[in-house]
């Protein structure tokens, strides 16, 4: 036996899903509309969240602190001699030195990312390996050799050839020979990154001898990171440090306020959505003004007539974010988000190709639940009490 | 006695410009099982009454009483809940949704009081079955003959066993033969027990010989002859 209260729910419902259907042409557009606005918020939040996740897996192989010289607020390159001052804090494992640039290939107008670092001196380089598709990391003493992201072969159209040939600075030709190919679910940072040893880099920049871009400092205690940067930031005050955990960080802001900057545009949008929602909710039809009228005089209550176009909005937004969540997942797991690519990875024309995992945990959906729902219940809901208040002597005659 | 009104006067929008005075003094008594006709010409205050009886809205002034329960200074809410268990309403033209089917038309004023679908299509077959319409119960209202949506409007009125009909103007657009077979159901209701009180100006209604009492009104007043 169901309770009154609960049938008397179920009856309106009922009447609600019926009156919906009998307007399927009006609701029906509502539905697509609203649909369409939870669809792009939803994958812009999906593939927010897949590349953070991403990113944060990939950056475990980063430095734990990286120090850069800095002048007049500027970077510039650091001198090795540093190295020596750095030894003497307890807690530090290895200092090595790395350039890091990029290279502008100025007939294909693609950036690359050039890392020139001594792999070998890496403390746990081993796992570095974990990340190739195929071949090894460049030794200190392999000349030439260079492991590259899965878009530079294609970029540089080498065909089936293993070599290739970047200018230097005074428009000299370096040659290089690729030893292996970063992996496809690296590719979020390796896309268009090429990877060679410390000498071959300078040379490529022209950079003298005794100096790098920036020094990566391995610690023996991870936990101690932070306070290891704060000992290097007394001891070398012109210089910057940066920690792992304050590059995830950066990581996540760059990829949030991207997301941000595209929730803000498709908010706008939810907005007009909802002053529509409100003005259609606020001006009635005489034959709607006629029914509420019949219902009234029938003996439905104001809260009654309320309740109706409470569950109709509680329909149409749920199955709106139903038909617009799937979607999203749709296109971002078989469409690789295509829509909104550009906008959200890479900068160069390089852009990564990488298998996106949505990830929306609880509190994502209840995000997009409070800032969809919510307001179409509040645009649709509040202008129908002055409108449930029509009085019942309007279904009397004269 | 089922329906006591003494000294009950209407005001629309009392107090400002355009205050209109729809009734004055009306003292009125309806016995138990009989069948009463307000007539009066269109804008005499027929209708008002009639929503006053019908727990629409309460008087400005005087004292009304509808199954021994006063409703002058009861707040919109217990208006409701005393109409839907006192009232059954016949409008004119008859105010089916005609988009529903027959069925749920007649079934509206019981979705409120939660009743289960199951016993409200019990109900309704009942009514569709007395008044001969069990056929149409599917059909959408507005693909009805005028005869047939008339029988649809009384067996809505009395779905939920109301003691008292009201009805507004019911024949006013409805032909000769359908007018009287509307006053020979409202004679049988009566046989049965309702009350009835029928807003209307048509002499089908208030020449009928099952009429008790005709009431006329005259610019809000009760008008004796």
């Amino acid at each position: 036996m169901i309770p009154k209260n609960i049938e008397k729910q179920l009856n309106i419902l009922d009447y609600a899903l019926s009156s919906l259907w009998r307007r399927r042409l009006k609701s029906l557009s509502v539905l697509l509309v609203f649909a369409a606005v939870i669809f792009l918020l939803a994958s812009f939040q999906m593939v927010t969240q897949a590349l953070t996740a991403k990113a944060k897996q990939l950056l475990v192989h980063t430095p734990e602190i990286t120090l850069q010289q800095m002048s007049a607020g500027r970077q510039e390159a650091i001198a090795l001699t540093y190295s020596h001052q750095l030894a003497e804090i307890f807690g530090i494992r290895k200092v090595v030195p790395r350039i890091w640039g990029y290279y502008f290939d100025e007939v294909r107008l693609a950036n690359y990312t050039i890392i020139g670092m001594d792999l070998s001196e890496i403390p746990g380089n081993a796992l570095l390996d974990t990340t190739l598709l195929s071949g090894t990391m460049p030794e200190k003493a392999e000349q030439g050799k260079v492991v590259v992201g899965q878009s530079i072969t294609k970029s540089l159209e080498l065909g089936g050839r293993l070599t290739f040939s970047l200018f230097r600075p005074d428009l000299s030709l370096k040659s290089f020979e690729i030893s292996g190919e970063f992996a496809p679910d690296t590719d979020i940072l390796s896309h268009d990154l090429i990877v060679m040893n410390l000498a071959d880099a300078r040379d490529l920049f022209s950079i003298p001898t005794g100096l790098a871009t920036d020094l990566c400092v391995y610690v023996t205690n991870p936990q101690e990171i932070e306070t290891i940067a704060k000992k290097i930031s007394a001891a070398l005050p012109g210089v910057r440090v940066l920690t792992r955990p304050q590059i995830q960080k950066t990581y996540q802001v760059v990829f949030g306020w991207r997301s941000g900057f595209g929730s803000i545009c498709l908010l706008a949008a939810l907005a007009a959505f909802a002053i529509l929602a409100w003005d259609k909710a606020s001006g009635l039809s005489p034959e709607e003004k006629r029914e509420i009228a019949i219902l009234k005089v029938l003996g439905w209550e104001t809260g009654d007539i309320l309740a109706v176009r409470f569950w109709e909005s509680v329909s149409v937004s749920g199955l709106a974010c139903l038909v617009g969540i799937t979607a999203a997942y749709i296109h971002v797991v078989y469409f690789a988000a295509s829509l909104f690519r550009p906008v959200l990875m890479g900068w160069s024309v390089l852009r990564p190709e990488l298998q996106l995992l949505p990830r929306l945990a609880a509190g994502d959906i209840l995000l997009i639940l409070a800032f969809t729902v919510i307001p179409y219940l509040a645009a649709t809901v509040i202008p129908a009490w002055r409108n449930a208040t029509v009085p019942a002597d309007a279904a009397l005659g004269g | 006695m089922l329906i006591e009104l003494c000294g009950v006067s209407k005001i629309y929008n009392q107090g400002r410009p355009n205050e209109v005075r729809a009734l004055s003094d009306i003292d009125l008594v309806v016995e138990q099982g009989s069948m009463v006709c307000l007539k009066g010409p269109s804008g005499s205050g027929k209708s008002t009454l009639l929503a006053i009886i019908g727990c629409i809205f309460p008087p400005t002034s005087g004292r009304a009483a509808i199954a021994t329960r006063q409703l002058a200074r009861l707040p919109d809410r217990f208006l409701t809940l005393h109409r839907r268990e006192t009232i059954g309403f016949i409008f004119q033209r008859f105010n089916i949704l005609p988009e529903l089917t027959v069925l749920d038309n007649i079934t509206l004023p019981l979705l409120p009081l939660g009743i289960a679908p199951k016993e409200r299509k019990r109900r309704a077959h009942e009514l569709l079955e007395r008044f001969a319409i069990s056929h149409r119960a599917q059909f959408p209202a507005g693909q009805i003959s005028g005869g047939e949506l008339q029988r649809v409007a009384i067996a809505r009125a009395l779905i939920n066993n109301q003691p008292i009909i009201l009805a507004d103007e019911p024949t006013a657009h409805l032909d000769t033969t359908l007018s009287r077979e509307f006053m020979a159901i409202m004679q049988q209701l009566q046989v049965a027990g309702k009350t009835i009180v029928i807003a209307s100006h048509d002499p089908l209604v208030f020449e009928h010989p099952a009429i008790n009492r005709t009431i006329n009104i005259k610019d809000g007043r009760i008008h004796v002859p």
